[in-house]
């Protein structure tokens, strides 16, 4: 036992060493992630885009009066630029990028409805960008929306004034009716009852416009609104939202990467077969080769921690225990990425293409910056393979819910690790037993 | 194959009966029988490709042999326990320890893999004094010279004082006085008790061993001592004969009918010739005496010892011929 000791230490403090020896890279690995985290809430300092929109009217008179109202519009997303009336001059300037929308206002807009046809905006954009196509589509849409309103709201203040001179009318029908009522002979029931409900009907008319006129024409227009409010009551910055992705990505990619080429270079070297002659075993290599870089991980984990949420704020709600826990799973699992990788890889580039490859996998099918919900149910399949999934749930559970692990994410990332840690123990041991040809 | 119960009783820590190894086609190494006493400086000599490193690696249990049986210090090596590694230090050809580390990290890092007890500093200044690189010891290995790399790895192969040392080719690629020095440092392992398997290209290395296997295109043309060699390569010793008056074709005919003396007398010039005889030592006085008989004047008579190189030129010449 006390020999399994010493060798296992024997990569310990080998690897330590010569990550040691190098200081700018730690100093690289330390500061590069904080500055990149840094940098991001530095350029994305809002949340959304502001579109400089330039407005199209053949005739910038039409957009006088009704349609001035109709057109104006308080949506911060949307700067004005000023009326364009040239359709070419409006579209160069967006395809200079000059201008990010140009929105066509249409001809006749209030003749069109009401003649009972739809008079269409057309927005023109230029960009490439799906998820810039579907904001700048959501922002119409809004647009939209507003001018429908403003339109029907006119409309409704316009009916409201109109109900006035209709009202009065009704109070004189009403007073008439009366006056009809008590000319009605005693005796005369049926004509009574027909006066009376004459009467019932008048005044309930004019009760219901009253109602018309004291309700606000926005009310009528729009009776209903949305609050959006989040259970933890906090709006986070993108880089508050971003920073536990951005560190569990880190983590899994500095782990691969070190790991991938740990071996790999070994075995280049010529020293494994020094390993096959020598009294140590493939377990032995193995664990010393994790508790190395499971150390160094973890020293660089602690650290880069440590800066974005005493440095950059970034908000931590849950409970450190657990969120050790969650980085030494990952570091863990991400190792046993890296040996495999490095087991399999017949030279360093091969090793360093792999670890890239799954850096991109991971940055695409993790939730990293796309949500999970959003992805075809069989594609979560390998979604879900990668340490980064688990990590990005787990961290951004921790950090911004203040919630408990759930129990299934830690099992599930433990038992990958534990998984490949057989899987390169066995592939190690292949490696280090005789050759049989 | 033996097993691994099936002690060498005979005191040889290496037996092997007809290892062959082969590759795909390709036969690496064929029919090699060999047997290295304990305590001994095994050479194995042999140029570039001709199987040295495959027959180390079947010996130290990284191959497996195609057919054949081996045992080395009494077990099979594909089946060695740790303990039988412990006993086995191994320098490989390459320089294979880690640049990034200093001397000492590197020595400590070997000690640890081998399981040597954490109270080892002592252990190991001594190990850096004996291969001279104490005042190096804070040297990244990357930044060594070749010798010094060599004389590093030297150092590691003995880390945990291994009973039986395979050495291939140590001396590559260094300078002729270091290659010496190595070779004082084999002396005093042997001198230790250690045994030594040492393979090398440079067949003048054969006059350190005790024993020498002449390796040539896979096969083990002959194991010898040193002299045994030269003996096998001209049919005997050589004993070069200067005298003051012309020698004759008689008197190289009666010479040559002398019972000691073997094969066709080598004429050098008119008063100098080669003999072979079975051993100098014993036959020059009775040679001094026969060319008295003569009536030759001896100015000069002693044995020669050809060098190295020429022996295993002859040796590969006459396997040539034969095959």
């Amino acid at each position: 036992m006390f020999k399994f000791l010493i060798r296992i230490s024997s990569f310990i403090s080998k690897e330590l060493t010569e990550i040691l020896r190098q200081p700018r890279l730690i100093l690289t690995l330390v500061l590069g992630p904080f500055l990149v985290m840094f940098l991001f809430g530095l350029g994305y300092p809002e949340q959304n885009r502001v579109l400089r929109t330039t407005y199209l009217a053949e005739d910038p008179s039409s957009l006088q009066g009704d349609m001035k109202v109709i057109t104006e519009t308080n949506n911060p997303a949307l700067v004005n630029q000023g009326v364009e009336s040239n359709k070419e001059l409006a579209l160069a300037k967006l395809a200079l990028n000059q201008t990010d929308l140009v929105i066509e206002i249409p001809r006749d807009a209030l003749e069109t409805v009401r003649n009972n046809e739809q008079a269409k905006f057309v927005v023109y954009h230029n960009e490439v960008d799906p998820f810039q196509i579907a904001y700048i589509q959501s922002v119409a849409r809004i647009y939209v929306d507003e001018a429908n309103g403003r339109l029907l709201q006119s409309v409704t203040e316009q009916g409201q004034a109109e109900a006035g001179s209709v009202q009065t009318s009704l109070e004189s029908a009403i007073e008439r009716t009366r006056r009809l009522k008590q000319a009605i002979p005693p005796g005369d029931s049926e004509a009574a009852t027909q006066v009376n409900d004459l009467e019932k009907d008048l005044t309930t008319a004019h009760d219901q416009l009253s109602t018309f006129r004291s309700l606000g024409s926005s009310v009528l227009v729009n009776p209903f609104n949305a609050d959006t409010t989040s259970l933890s009551n906090i709006i986070f910055t993108p880089t508050e939202f971003f920073a536990p992705a951005v560190i569990v990505l880190l983590l899994q990619h500095l782990s691969i990467t070190f790991a991938s080429l740990s071996i790999v270079r070994e075995r280049r070297s010529g020293i494994m077969e020094l390993f096959k002659v020598a009294p140590i075993t493939a377990f032995e290599t193995l664990i010393g080769k994790f508790l190395s870089y499971l150390l160094f991980e973890m020293l660089l984990a602690g650290v880069i921690t440590a800066l974005a949420v005493w440095v950059l704020k970034v908000p931590m709600f849950g409970r450190w225990e657990e969120y050790v826990l969650a980085v030494v799973i990952l570091l863990f699992t991400s190792l046993a990425v890296g040996f495999l990788i490095s087991l399999i890889s017949d030279t360093d580039t091969q090793a360093v293409q792999y670890s890239m490859l799954l850096l991109l996998a991971s940055i695409f099918f993790s939730g990293f910056f796309l949500d999970l919900r959003l992805m075809w149910e069989p594609m979560k399949v390998l979604a879900w393979s990668l340490p980064a999934t688990y990590g990005i749930q787990m961290l951004q559970n921790i950090m911004l819910r203040g919630a408990s692990v759930p129990p299934l994410l830690l099992q599930g990332l433990a038992l990958i690790g534990v998984g490949l840690f057989l899987v390169n123990w066995l592939l190690l041991r292949r490696r280090m037993e005789v050759q049989y040809s | 194959m033996n097993n691994t119960k099936n002690k060498n009783l005979n005191g040889d820590v290496v037996d092997a009966q007809n290892l062959t190894k082969t590759f795909g086609e390709e036969v690496a190494v064929d029919s090699l029988t060999l047997q290295v006493p304990r305590g001994s400086i095994f050479g194995f000599i042999g140029p570039s490709g001709c199987g040295k490193t495959t027959t180390v690696r079947m010996l130290t249990g990284v191959h497996k042999p195609t057919s054949g049986q081996v045992t080395v210090l009494g077990k099979n090596p594909t089946r060695f326990s740790k303990s039988d590694r412990g006993k086995i230090g191994y320098l490989i050809q390459n320089f294979v320890l880690y640049p990034e580390l200093t001397v000492w990290e590197n020595l400590n890092f070997a000690a640890s893999f081998y399981g040597v007890s954490l109270f080892r500093g002592r252990h190991l200044n001594k190990l850096l004094d004996f291969v001279e690189l104490k005042g190096d010891k804070r040297k990244l290995a990357g930044a060594l010279s070749g010798g010094m790399k060599r004389r590093l790895s030297l150092a590691a192969t003995m880390v945990h004082n291994p009973e039986l040392l395979f050495l291939d080719e140590p001396t590559a690629g260094i300078d002729p006085l270091l290659r010496r020095k190595f070779w004082d440092y084999f002396k005093e392992l042997q001198a230790e008790g250690h045994t030594l398997f040492v393979t090398t290209q440079y067949v003048g290395e054969a006059a350190y061993c005790d024993l020498v296997g002449i390796m040539y295109q896979g096969k083990l043309l002959m194991v010898e001592t040193p002299d045994g060699l030269r003996k096998k390569a001209f049919g005997g010793e050589i004993v070069r004969i200067k005298t003051a008056e012309l020698i004759r074709h008689e008197n190289r005919n009666n010479l040559e009918r002398l019972s000691f003396v073997h094969a066709k007398v080598r004429v050098i010039d008119d008063q100098e010739i080669e003999v072979i005889v079975d051993e100098a030592s014993t036959a020059m006085p009775q040679l001094v005496e026969a060319c008295k008989g003569e009536g030759l004047t001896i100015e000069t008579i002693e044995e020669i010892l050809p060098p190295f190189d020429d022996v295993f030129v002859r040796l590969i010449e006459r396997e040539n011929d034969n095959v």
